[in-house]
């Protein structure tokens, strides 16, 4: 469910640290355990094959989140330092100090390449606003997990006018990621 | 295994498990594959009709009918009775409904719509057209609220 959803989400979601250490180690045990077991071909081979469907869908997750974070990281890091006490990290301890070293990288990088050779006062500059934000008006199509009442649909233009929809549970739509994003967040609809 | 058990595997009898584990060891010769009971001539016939008279979509006997079809009629058709008519009948009924979704994909962003409800699509038909289709509203959308300079979108500058 989190591959899915950090996948066809615009912008980085909740890390969710619980998830992934449950499934590292259930596959390190796994691997213990066939390391043990040498015995029938077959179920060695099923368990292998197990285990690298898991894997996979393990580092794709991860994948698609540091593709994110390079992709966005002023904007990360920002959230990051703006966050509230009691709120859910959106970054991982580890995410994090990455994400850190590629903004300094970054900063180190352009100083030395051009800055340096420019003017005195165009010696700045700023990475907030120069990489482009996360596009939180994307479409995204979704299921629907648990039921929702009258979701704000905003108007694109000002001739339409804003209108309620109800979310059935079960049911598919396509719709701009804004208007669901806390939903995804809960939990109440999956991105497909 | 992980996500719950499997077995017990004797000889002769059937058994239910995740299709990659099927086709796997169909690939090994070491098993025969049975088709879902959806998988029939008759059945599909009255799918497609079912589909084509209809406007909007109709359920389908399964959610991932297209993929399994495919996989099936790939490695396992020597046990799937009447393998080709099968595989016309499908394509056929999924070409219906490709056709409808390309059709109603264009009036929804002809009409600007906000949002639409698609039940009853498979995932596979959702991913064929939804990566264009994402795009497309994306880039329509940008388009249009820069139509409207008063609006708190919020443009970047250096």
């Amino acid at each position: 469910q989190a591959w899915l959803n950090e996948k066809f989400a615009p912008e980085l979601l909740e890390s969710k640290p619980e998830i992934i250490e449950c499934v590292v180690e259930q596959l390190d045990h796994m691997e213990a355990n066939l390391k043990r077991a040498k015995k029938g071909d077959l179920k060695v081979s099923v368990h292998r094959m197990e285990i690298e469907r898991i894997r996979y869908v393990l580092s794709s997750y991860l994948r698609c989140r540091l593709v994110k974070i390079e992709k966005f990281f002023p904007h990360v890091l920002e959230k990051e330092k703006s966050r509230a006490e009691g709120e859910p990290s959106i970054l991982s301890p580890e995410e994090f100090a990455f994400a850190k070293e590629y903004m300094a990288n970054t900063e180190t990088y352009l100083k030395n390449v051009a800055l340096k050779h420019m003017p005195p006062n165009l010696q700045k500059v700023s990475l907030l606003k120069s990489v482009p934000k996360p596009n939180l008006d994307s479409f995204v199509f979704l299921r629907v997990l648990e039921r929702q009442e009258n979701i704000l649909v905003e108007p694109e233009t000002d001739e339409q006018r804003e209108y309620a929809i109800d979310l059935e549970e079960g049911s598919q739509h396509l719709i701009r990621y804004r208007t669901v994003a806390p939903l995804v967040a809960s939990g109440a609809v999956q991105l497909i | 295994l992980f996500q719950g058990d499997l077995g017990p595997f004797n000889p002769g009898l059937p058994v239910e498990v995740p299709v990659w584990l099927a086709i796997n060891l169909k690939q090994r010769q070491k098993c025969r594959l049975i088709p879902p009971e959806w998988m029939d001539v008759g059945k599909l016939e009255e799918i497609r009709d079912q589909e084509r008279k209809e406007d909007t979509f109709t359920p389908m006997p399964s959610p991932h009918y297209m993929e399994l079809t495919k996989l099936l009629l790939n490695y396992a058709s020597d046990n799937i009775p009447k393998a080709d008519e099968i595989r016309t009948l499908v394509k056929d009924t999924w070409d219906t409904r490709v056709a409808k979704l390309r059709l109603s994909a264009d009036s929804f962003v002809r009409q600007q719509e906000a949002h639409a409800k698609l039940d009853n699509l498979t995932l596979m038909e959702i991913n064929t057209t939804g990566t264009f289709l994402t795009q497309a509203l994306d880039h329509m959308y940008k388009l249009r609220t820069n139509l409207q300079p008063a609006q708190s979108s919020q443009s970047q500058d250096f």
